[in-house]
């Protein structure tokens, strides 16, 4: 892990002053073909040209404005789920959210929502509800770019994260203490930041919070109105009380600021506290609204410095969808769901309520041959298409003739760090000695491209 | 049909020699390797297989203090009947369940451990789970597992197959990182190879990537963490393959995710993989509400596919250089909760089965009065009991792998 970046200490002023393109760091295809992978799934060759007309700050501006899905898509999108869930099984629910990150205009939104989902995980595996899942979706998805105490407050009354945490019923004789634990450990502060006793008592603040008929409901037999100390305070708080006195702790941003260092800037060195603080002081200052500090993260010196560039492993979604994505590639968005969940990100399915680890843990030999063999499999579908079309006329649609060509043209699109001069030779060769038409050949190219290790950074 | 491992041991080094192997990072080919391709196939090590029960398996539960009346105090409606619990030892019963670790217990082939854990116990999951995994807290620097430093000292024998495999569906256990080896991860043997037309080609591609030698100020540590990664992937799947073709057993195993995983094993040890640690997960021990009939379903899981595991072993002459360890973040609370459940507790039981433990239980029963916060406290230190493992079974020092100060138990033959 010995890494010179890690050695040198970062200026906290520098790196969150917004980044001013210079004939040095120029806001080119590859510093914005790395804001759309980070603050979406990534854009056509197309969309990147258009994004270098403005600044870098406005184009961060552009994508945070779009904080509510657009009415016409989210009712065809709405209406796809509808249909799935008509049939009642959560895993359909997958594709239709598969069917959302391809076609969405409101990249920055969606990649949020699933940000929260990691956040706030719950899994269908235990919920067993569709209906519920989507709701809980729908909700981060309205609140994903808001506030960050609404989403607290609304969580600790959704119906399936009641469920997933076995906090549906919750006496006053026996308070339930994992839901306490988790809003404390893994939503709000971090481990070490609090007491057995805080949990104890907070756990008092939840009773009566129950799940009655798939609906959220106080049950006030059941709540316990004697006084609680937590956190160092004092007096016969209800839940929401708990919750306020939990986000009034200044752990709290320091917290959520470095899970979105990690999600949007880098896997690793973690970052110091130092560096975090001022984003932090952001964060506290603009009363816990999320959209100032993503502001300014992603219009940040750090965000597009090497510090950020090619430093972050791709999720499955990222790697997958994103690909399909920068290539504007429809498939069967069934095949998707259900590969990502092979490939360990399956949406509504988070491997537990700590949600994705991510970094390095998405990285192992079936994962490695798995990102393979689904891209491999979705290559060989008949239903992929490119712009609506075949490959092979989709670069031609945009002046790609060679394989020389493809080649630049896909590093340019998919990839965060440059190939060497070997590996193009390698792939060029592969390329000439690949059977089948032309474009059978083609695919098999693009599937090379994608099975290096260098696609698998973002 | 049966491949006489040699060749193919002898084709599979060929094969890899050209590139990466699947010990080093890019490294030069150890000469280890050279002459395990010499030394063939040596059927004597030892093998170490670890279950772990994810979500905090409830130890009061699992063996059982039937004869304690405060244990029926604290659990109303949880505590176990006496009339079904399957005895063991003083005072003791296994959970009716576990009906496949109690043929274990008569056959003198399962050691109990009871009250395991450690000081100021950690009440969250994957903090706790990180403790176990790493044997350091929070405040140290964690850069690897045990297993995986483990590994570290056992790559001289591990004559070039991978010397760790998970196998799974989750993500890779803490516990097996090294900073060395890459530890592969298989889901299904099945799908552990590239498919499509055009694999071959693909594979030939990516046998031929380099470690890059980007001349750069800095180099990405993911990069070469991925390009590894690759490697290991590669040659882990063709040996993994080879190994599994000329597996045949009696034994019949449970229908079950563990019991699959586990007769897997069989095979890979039989057909004389190299390996030395297996890595195995069991989740859903988080028994927060309606413990009774998932407890009962995961126990009977994990109870019949480990008893399964061994007879085929034995049925292979394997059965006494395999050990098979089980362990979990945390036990639960000693009084049951509102919602027929237990919360988050701290010290439990841990189990050995194979031939070559010694067999009996280890520690008195659970002290269920002179509770810490509401839990039992500890009789050992889960180090000792890692010490004991390391010590007699590897032959390896454990000071360096669990920290000194932690005495070995004794836990074997």
């Amino acid at each position: 892990m010995s890494e010179s970046l890690s050695m040198q200490r970062i200026d906290p002023e520098w790196a969150w002053s917004p980044f001013e393109p210079s004939s040095k760091i120029p806001w080119d295809d590859a510093r914005a073909a790395h804001l759309f992978r980070r603050a979406g799934l990534g854009a056509d060759h197309n969309v990147l040209i258009d994004a270098r007309q403005r600044p870098p700050v406005v184009i961060v501006q552009e994508l945070l404005a779009q904080n509510t899905e657009e009415s016409d898509f989210r009712a065809t999108a709405n209406l796809l789920a509808e249909t799935v869930m008509a049939g009642g099984d959560p895993r359909q629910l997958s594709a239709a959210w598969v069917y959302r990150f391809l076609y969405t205009p409101n990249q920055l939104l969606e990649k949020m929502t699933l940000f929260w989902h990691g956040h706030f995980a719950t899994s269908a595996e235990k919920v067993q509800n569709a209906r519920m899942m989507w709701n809980q979706n729908q909700f981060l998805r309205e609140h994903a770019l808001g506030e960050f105490s609404e989403l607290v407050q609304r969580i600790s009354k959704d119906p399936a994260m009641l469920i997933y945490l076995d906090s549906a019923v919750n006496r006053k004789a026996h308070p339930n203490e994992n839901f306490a634990r988790e809003l404390m450990e893994l939503f709000c502060l971090g481990e070490g930041n609090y007491s057995e006793s805080d949990i104890q008592e907070l756990a008092r603040c939840f009773t009566g919070w129950e799940v009655k008929n798939k609906r959220f409901r106080k049950n006030r037999y059941q709540q316990d109105s004697g006084t609680k100390s937590i956190l160092g305070q004092s007096g016969a708080f209800d839940g929401e009380d708990g919750i306020e006195i939990v986000l009034e702790q200044p752990q709290l941003e320091l917290f959520l600021v470095r899970k979105w260092y990690r999600f949007f800037i880098s896997d690793e060195p973690a970052p110091a506290d130092e560096l975090l603080q001022p984003l932090a002081n952001t964060f506290r200052e603009q009363g816990l609204r999320i959209a100032p500090v993503l502001q300014q993260l992603l219009s940040s010196n750090l965000f597009f410095s090497q510090h950020a560039m090619g430093r972050k492993i791709r999720s499955p979604v990222e790697l997958i969808l994103g690909s399909l994505r920068c290539l504007s590639a429809t498939t069967n968005t069934q095949t998707l769901a259900s590969g990502l969940l092979e490939l360990g990100q399956g949406l509504f399915y988070p491997p537990n309520v700590k949600g994705w680890d991510g970094g390095r843990t998405w990285i192992n030999s079936s994962t490695l041959l798995g990102r393979a063999n689904l891209i491999s499999k979705v290559l060989a579908d008949d239903s992929t298409r490119f712009a609506g079309m075949s490959f092979s006329d989709y670069l031609e649609a945009r002046q790609i003739g060679t394989p020389r060509q493809t080649i630049e043209y896909l590093s340019r699109c998919l990839l965060a760090i440059p190939l060497s001069d070997a590996t193009q030779h390698q792939l060029l060769q592969s390329y000439e000695r690949s059977s089948g038409g032309k474009e059978l050949k083609l695919r098999a190219l693009l599937h090379a491209v994608t099975s290096l290790p260098e696609c698998q950074l973002g | 049909m049966h491949i006489s491992i040699n060749s193919s041991r002898r084709r599979f080094l060929k094969s890899s020699l050209g590139g990466a192997t699947a010990v080093g990072i890019g490294a030069a080919v150890p000469a280890c390797f050279a002459e395990a391709a010499q030394r063939g196939n040596t059927r004597d090590e030892r093998i170490l297989v670890v279950v772990q029960l994810s979500g905090g398996n409830d130890g009061l539960n699992t063996v059982i203090p039937y004869t304690d009346e405060e244990y029926r105090r604290a659990r109303p409606k949880l505590a176990i009947e006496k009339s079904s619990v399957i005895p063991c030892g003083n005072d003791l019963g296994l959970h009716p369940a576990m009906s496949g670790m109690g043929n274990l217990y008569e056959a003198g082939q399962l050691a109990i451990i009871q009250g395991v854990g450690y000081d100021q116990p950690n009440r969250s999951h994957f903090e706790s789970m990180d403790i176990w995994h790493t044997c350091r807290r929070k405040d140290q620097p964690r850069p690897d597992g045990w297993l995986g430093r483990l590994l570290d000292t056992l790559q001289e024998s591990a004559g070039g197959d991978v010397p760790a495999l998970h196998l799974g569906r989750e993500q890779q256990p803490f516990a097996v990182v090294s900073q060395r080896v890459r530890v592969p991860t298989v889901r299904e043997l099945a799908e552990f190879q590239l498919q499509g037309a055009n694999r071959d080609a693909l594979r030939k591609l990516l046998d031929s990537q380099i470690p890059s030698k980007r001349q750069e100020t800095d180099s990405n540590a993911l990069l070469s963490f991925l390009q590894a990664s690759t490697t290991s992937a590669l040659v882990a799947s063709q040996r993994v393959a080879e190994a599994a073709e000329s597996y045949h057993s009696e034994v019949t195993y449970p229908e079950s995710e563990l019991g699959k995983k586990l007769q897997v094993i069989a095979q890979l040890i039989d057909a004389g993989l190299q390996t030395r640690v297996y890595y195995v997960q069991l989740d859903g021990f988080d028994t927060h509400a309606q413990q009774p009939a998932t407890h009962e379903i995961l126990l009977r899981e994990w109870s019949d596919a480990v008893s399964a595991l061994i007879r085929d072993l034995d049925a292979h002459s394997h059965a006494d250089r395999v050990c098979v360890m089980t362990f979990s973040e945390f036990g639960r609370r000693v009084a049951e909760n509102a919602s027929a459940g237990t919360d988050h507790g701290a010290a439990g039981p841990m189990f050995l089965c194979g031939g070559g433990v010694r067999a009996g239980v280890t520690g008195d029963p659970p002290n269920l009065v002179d509770l810490h916060d509401g839990d039992l406290q500890h009789q050992f230190d889960f180090r000792q009991v890692y010490a004991s493992v390391l010590d007699a079974w590897f032959r390896t020092a454990p000071g360096p792998i669990v920290g000194e100060g932690y005495d070995p138990l004794n836990l074997f033959m």
